[in-house]
């Protein structure tokens, strides 16, 4: 699965990159500011960690050719790239004083690129947006109160259930809680001779941080309260302790069951009866056991407990503050993030459509975990929020493991990890 | 004692000696070739999976218990990795860029080494330990300068001679091939063999009035053949297999790599392990070919520099 670089690189190239756009702040005097440049001829650069592969290429290769003939004169020369490495492509471009005009970019990465003066102002207002997308997918593109980033397409992290398994244990609905999905985990949970043969719950298939944050969400506490770090709340710590319980006291799933990336989820395979999972697991299933969702034994489920949580992550579009043709930028952002691509794109990686049109879409309707999540996008939490948010989540997966592999509590693990934050939040972006 | 006797025992000292160390031999032999085949096969096992795993569906990747041979021997994840992306362009890149960077590095670092160990002259002991100073400088936290410089070249990508207005090498063979030209580890390596040479064969040229380079060029490095092997086999295996610097200078598919080419079957939210494995199978052919044509010098090239 994929690699980050460590967070004293991507700090040391993030610090780097303030320093450049500094730099080129101050030997900019002179050249077009946004919002100045007017229309017409324009050559724009746009880098994308998605229309990946060849279809991905094909089918945005062809929908630039719509975007030019509605804006003649107007070229874009695209850079793909892969999300493990788009900070370093992002910072590079930067640090060298060619900052891609249109950018695309995940959930929690808007607000230290706009902190640090990388982002435009798109100059749209939440209402605007409201029209077109989920009040809640709105959100990680605003910071400081300005729209940076307008949403394209989503990806969540939820429940997921074999039918089949459940119904054989008697069991008919889904849990309506975490507690309750802790008793019928610990009932579905199979062990011949010590060895876990079928684990109730699968925890560890996801990444640990976005398998955490839905159950602390759910749990009712939040990642920051007014810039500063709340994760070690008591409510967070009955959220970690809930998965502690999940591995340590029940022995519902072994850690080392699985693990992230594994070439197949155990829930595939019938060696998990529920797991907390991304919604892409529909395409997983539908290649590699496509019985189970010809047979319908595959549904989602909410992660609640004092309230409904769904983990939203995502990528959306931006616009340098740097470019010269802010305009055409401009529109090039609303046209990736509009109507007709949204679908589109979401439909070639599996995720979710940011538009609200799309929600009745066949694609999001045969998609049963997909459709899930769109039903379901007002209780959606995205991660992020402060500008050094992409340091302070390295540090999330340690913390969580100790407390997993029992070498601290977790009120220990979280409130470490909250101190640590702090000193991050600190030293700043 | 008779000498009946005297001659028994001297055949019972001769024989039984004779007898032990073949026994001996042979014991250590059969463990040493357990061992050997023991640690070879721990060696070979992940290319065999590697192999296995290219050949298996989707439905016999999810299965558990694994299967250890495909149910259905699937052929077709070659042809369709290959559609996944450009593969064409990125192996015939690949190729063009290890092939340049071999020969460059070749030379460079020959010449370069030579000089350190043949050519006295002052502050060559500070250049060599400069030299290997810069062997240790992370990779990572060369590539924001080099960034820049590849940026700033004068004259090339619309750059005045102060090296701005334009993009440089960005997004060119020549930010692609020049600066992985020349590897420190080769410089040190080569000056490594040139030092083991004997003085005698310089010095026997020099008296015929042969030259410095013809010294170097017809004398010396036809003796150091398994160092050309070792560093024309290591840069083109580096070459290869890098990553990151092609991804950030280029952006112009047609300029893309390999390697980047395979990153496509690895997204955030899911790999797609049958055609990763297919790929990463085509892409180890030019190395294996590569390493079974040079493997006794590059064997040598390791045992004489006292590199392990």
């Amino acid at each position: 699965m994929r690699s980050y670089p460590s967070s004293l690189s991507r700090r040391s190239l993030l610090g780097l990159g303030a320093a450049a756009v500094a730099s080129t702040a101050l030997t900019a005097c002179g050249g077009a500011a946004p919002g100045e440049s007017g229309g017409g001829s324009a050559s724009l650069r746009l880098l994308t960690p998605i229309f990946d592969r060849a279809d991905g290429q094909e089918l945005l290769a062809s929908l630039l050719e719509d975007f030019k003939k509605d804006n003649p004169g107007v070229s874009v020369q695209v850079d793909h790239t892969e999300y493990g490495k788009l900070n370093e492509k992002l910072t590079t471009s930067i640090v060298g004083g060619q900052p891609y005009d249109v950018m695309l970019m995940g959930v929690g990465w808007v607000p230290p690129f706009a902190e640090k003066g990388v982002l435009a102002d798109l100059g749209a207002t939440e209402a605007e947006l409201a029209r077109m997308y989920n009040p809640r997918v709105i959100q990680p593109g605003i910071y400081d109160g300005k729209v940076y980033a307008r949403p394209i397409l989503l990806d969540t992290r939820m429940g997921i259930y074999r039918k089949d398994i459940l119904a054989e244990a008697g069991i008919e609905a889904p849990p309506q809680d975490l507690t309750e999905l802790r008793e019928m985990a610990k009932e579905l949970t199979i062990r011949r001779n010590g060895e876990l043969i079928r684990a109730g719950v699968d925890i560890l298939s996801n990444d640990l941080r976005q398998t955490y944050l839905p159950v602390m969400w759910a749990h009712g506490a939040d990642l920051f309260d007014g810039g500063n770090p709340v994760f070690d709340s008591d409510e967070a710590v009955d959220a970690l302790q809930w998965m502690v319980d999940i591995i340590r006291t029940d022995k519902i799933e072994d850690y080392g069951f699985t693990q992230q990336g594994a070439v197949a989820a155990p829930l595939v395979q019938g060696r998990a009866a529920m797991m907390v999972g991304h919604n892409d697991m529909w395409r997983q299933i539908s290649e590699s056991a496509p019985e189970l969702i010809a047979e319908d034994k595959v549904a989602g489920f909410m992660l609640n407990q004092q309230r409904p949580a769904l983990f939203q992550g995502g990528t959306l579009a931006t616009m340098s503050a740097e470019t010269s043709h802010p305009e055409q930028a401009k529109k090039l952002v609303e046209f990736l993030s509009g109507e007709k691509v949204s679908p589109l794109a979401a439909e070639q990686r599996g995720n979710i459509p940011a538009v609200l049109s799309a929600a009745d879409s066949p694609y999001v309707q045969n998609n049963k975990l997909v459709s899930f999540a769109v039903d379901n996008l007002d209780h959606a939490f995205s991660e992020g929020g402060v500008p050094t948010w992409l340091e302070i989540r390295e540090e999330f997966k340690p913390a969580l493991e100790n407390a997993l592999l029992g070498d601290a509590t977790p009120a220990e693990a979280l409130n470490g990890l909250a101190r640590k934050a702090e000193t991050i939040i600190a030293e700043g972006p | 004692m008779s000498a009946e006797k005297l001659l028994q025992g001297d055949t019972d000292r001769g024989t039984r000696p004779a007898n032990r160390i073949p026994l001996a031999r042979l014991l250590r032999r059969t463990a040493l070739h357990l061992v050997l085949a023991t640690v070879s096969l721990a060696m070979v096992l992940p290319f065999l999976w590697m192999i296995i795993t290219s050949l298996k569906t989707d439905p016999d990747l999810a299965s558990y218990p694994p299967n250890l041979l495909p149910q259905v021997w699937d052929w077709d994840n070659y042809s369709e990795a290959l559609e996944y992306a450009p593969f064409g362009t990125y192996f015939k890149n690949s190729l063009l860029i290890s092939f340049g960077h071999t020969a460059f590095n070749l030379v460079l670092a020959s010449t370069a080494g030579y000089a350190l160990a043949r050519v006295p002259f002052r502050g060559r002991t500070l250049v060599f330990m400069v030299v290997l100073a810069t062997m240790m400088i992370p990779t990572y936290t060369k590539i924001v300068p080099q960034y820049l410089i590849a940026k700033g070249i004068p004259f090339f990508g619309g750059n005045d001679y102060l090296g701005q207005g334009g993009h440089g090498w960005l997004d060119s063979w020549w930010g692609l091939i020049v600066p992985g030209a020349l590897t420190p580890f080769a410089i040190f390596l080569f000056r490594q063999f040139y030092l083991s040479l004997p003085r005698e064969l310089e010095e026997a040229a020099r008296i015929d009035g042969m030259g410095e380079f013809g010294i170097y060029a017809r004398v010396m490095t036809p003796l150091v053949k398994p160092a050309i092997a070792t560093v024309g086999l290591l840069t083109f295996e580096s070459s290869w297999n890098n990553f990151l610097w092609p991804l950030i200078i280029t952006s112009d598919t047609n300029l893309r790599v390999i390697q980047v080419g395979l990153s496509t079957f690895q997204q955030a939210d899911q790999n797609a392990w049958a055609y990763l494995m297919a790929g990463t199978t085509l892409a180890t052919i030019p190395m294996v070919v590569l390493f079974l044509f040079t493997q006794r010098y590059f064997v040598q090239g390791f045992a004489r520099s006292g590199i392990k």
